[in-house]
């Protein structure tokens, strides 16, 4: 009872803050500088970590897939297979979750450790709104570079799957890549962009949040980390399964 | 002139504040003294409006503040400066821009004029202009401090908020302080509210000392009613203070 109860605190307080920020950058308006300051810093800092997940993620599966393809004499067909399960579903979650251990935990830290040494309470003794000063900047930030690396990682998972087939499978490239228009629809990639976008809000969201609301000293500041870790990966899986199951039911109904 | 009159202040099921009142009159200087954990700090954070009390009520110049909205607290926060606790300086700014902080937000002014105050403040607490360029954290807590209370009069505040001033300096940047905050209150006719452990300084600087015990006022009067008083906890400040003053 009381999980559910801490549970149902934790959503609703997380929607009255990203409520309050919507509200806060319609009222007062966004410091776009701000804004692309962020997206610079967090892009920049977790790019190389990123292209690499996606380049071994989309390794890994293909050479999981190809004993599979070969036993059945479909090697030709190892490109599509591979792509599609990156892209579909292995890429955005797997990389989502190392965006989750890097940006979130650091935003989480540095804004939590804001709140513990008195730095949000003297932006708002300053005159200033600590959710536009200093949150909102990162939410938006933290969204579009998210986005950016998610789609960003997909694309390196692509190549990754592709030179590990060249190397380990013996499939030439125009080989692999013949057979992944067949094997990877249109609808995949909007849903894949799609849940890249989810995702990054997801962490944008929950990163911000928890360092904001973090109280209790250097203790606290580490229970919102360790929260932010815990909390983005379950919130990833959940909304990885909703996100599949609206976009398949809304491309059902588009495609009638 | 700043009044509290009944405030109680909960968190959860702990109540701070016990229905505490007492007045500040314009020009004063205030201590509030207490152990810790005994609603201090967050009695100076309610007048500011950082923290809402859930009885009872704040007066600033005889406005009620503590049922005014975010926005319609501004300004009183534009007369209300804080230096808190911990310097709380903002890391990615240099020492100039944290200075200028407040000064961009309150006022629309030139940057020349942005300029002269913060170099006008810096000079006030004796920071060097050479540091103005520095980030905070390449320079010693003490001088961050410093550059936390330049920051706060860099607004030009009538009322002077402090929050444990010289916790974590040493004894001689902590003399520096205290003669910093007795100067600018009668330089700068401020009034100012200092929440400190120190009884000695208090002694020596302050108008009037409250002693806050448990959440409620314990004690209060002028450092020389204080001296005569039969009140325990404000005897235990007294006792290492008056060992002191036989010593030397």
């Amino acid at each position: 009872m009381k999980v559910l109860t801490n549970t149902l605190t934790e959503i609703g307080g997380l929607s009255v803050f990203v409520q309050e920020l919507f509200s806060v950058a319609y009222r007062k308006g966004i410091k776009q500088k701000d804004v692309l300051d962020q997206l610079w810093k967090v892009f920049i800092q977790s790019f190389p970590t990123t292209a690499m997940a996606g380049f071994f993620v989309g390794g890994i599966l293909t050479l999981q897939f190809t004993l599979q393809v070969k036993t059945f004499g479909a090697l030709g067909f190892l490109g599509g297979l591979a792509t599609s399960s990156t892209v579909r579903e292995v890429g955005p979650l797997l990389i989502a979750f190392m965006l989750s251990g890097k940006i979130g935990a650091f935003t989480s830290a540095e804004l939590g450790t804001m709140r513990v040494t008195e730095q949000i309470d003297a932006i708002r003794c300053l005159g200033a709104d600590p959710l536009q000063e200093i949150i909102l900047p990162r939410f938006l930030g933290i969204i579009f570079a998210s986005f950016f690396l998610l789609v960003g990682g997909l694309f390196m998972s692509i190549f990754g799957g592709m030179l590990m087939g060249v190397l380990f499978s013996g499939i030439n490239p125009e080989e692999y890549i013949r057979h992944i228009p067949t094997l990877v629809s249109k609808v995949s990639l909007i849903n894949s962009v799609f849940k890249c976008f989810v995702f990054a809000f997801v962490l944008a969201a929950i990163c911000t949040y928890k360092g904001y609301t973090a109280s209790g000293g250097s203790k606290g500041v580490g229970i919102a980390v360790v929260s932010t870790s815990v909390q983005t990966m379950i919130c990833l899986v959940f909304m990885d399964w909703f996100t599949s199951v609206i976009s398949d039911a809304f491309f059902t109904v588009v495609g009638s | 002139m700043i009044q509290f009159k009944n405030v109680v202040k909960r968190f959860g099921e702990r109540t701070i504040l016990k229905g505490i009142s007492f007045e500040v009159k314009k020009g004063e200087i205030l201590f509030i003294l207490g152990t810790s954990g005994t609603g201090k700090s967050v009695s100076l954070k309610s007048l500011v409006g950082l923290l809402r009390p859930e009885e009872g009520e704040i007066y600033i110049d005889d406005q009620r503040v503590d049922q005014l909205t975010e926005e319609e607290y501004l300004p009183i926060r534009k007369k209300c400066g804080m230096v808190f606790q911990h310097p709380a300086l903002f890391d990615s700014l240099s020492i100039y821009e944290n200075i200028a902080f407040g000064l961009r937000r309150h006022y629309d002014l030139p940057e020349k004029e942005v300029k002269e105050r913060v170099l006008r403040c810096s000079g006030l607490v004796n920071i060097n202009a050479e540091l103005l360029e520095l980030l905070p954290q390449s320079i010693s807590y003490g001088m961050q401090k410093r550059v936390s209370l330049a920051r706060t009069l860099a607004v030009e505040p009538e009322i002077l908020l402090f929050d444990e001033p010289t916790t974590g300096l040493d004894p001689i940047t902590t003399n520096t302080v205290n003669e910093l905050i007795f100067d600018l209150s009668r330089e700068l006719k401020t009034t100012s509210l200092v929440v400190s452990h120190d009884m000695g300084c208090a002694l020596n600087i302050a108008d009037r000392i409250i002693v806050l015990d448990q959440g409620n006022v314990v004690d209060q009067g002028t450092p020389e009613q204080l001296r005569k008083s039969q009140v325990a906890l404000t005897k235990d400040f007294l006792a290492e203070v008056l060992e002191n003053e036989s010593v030397n």
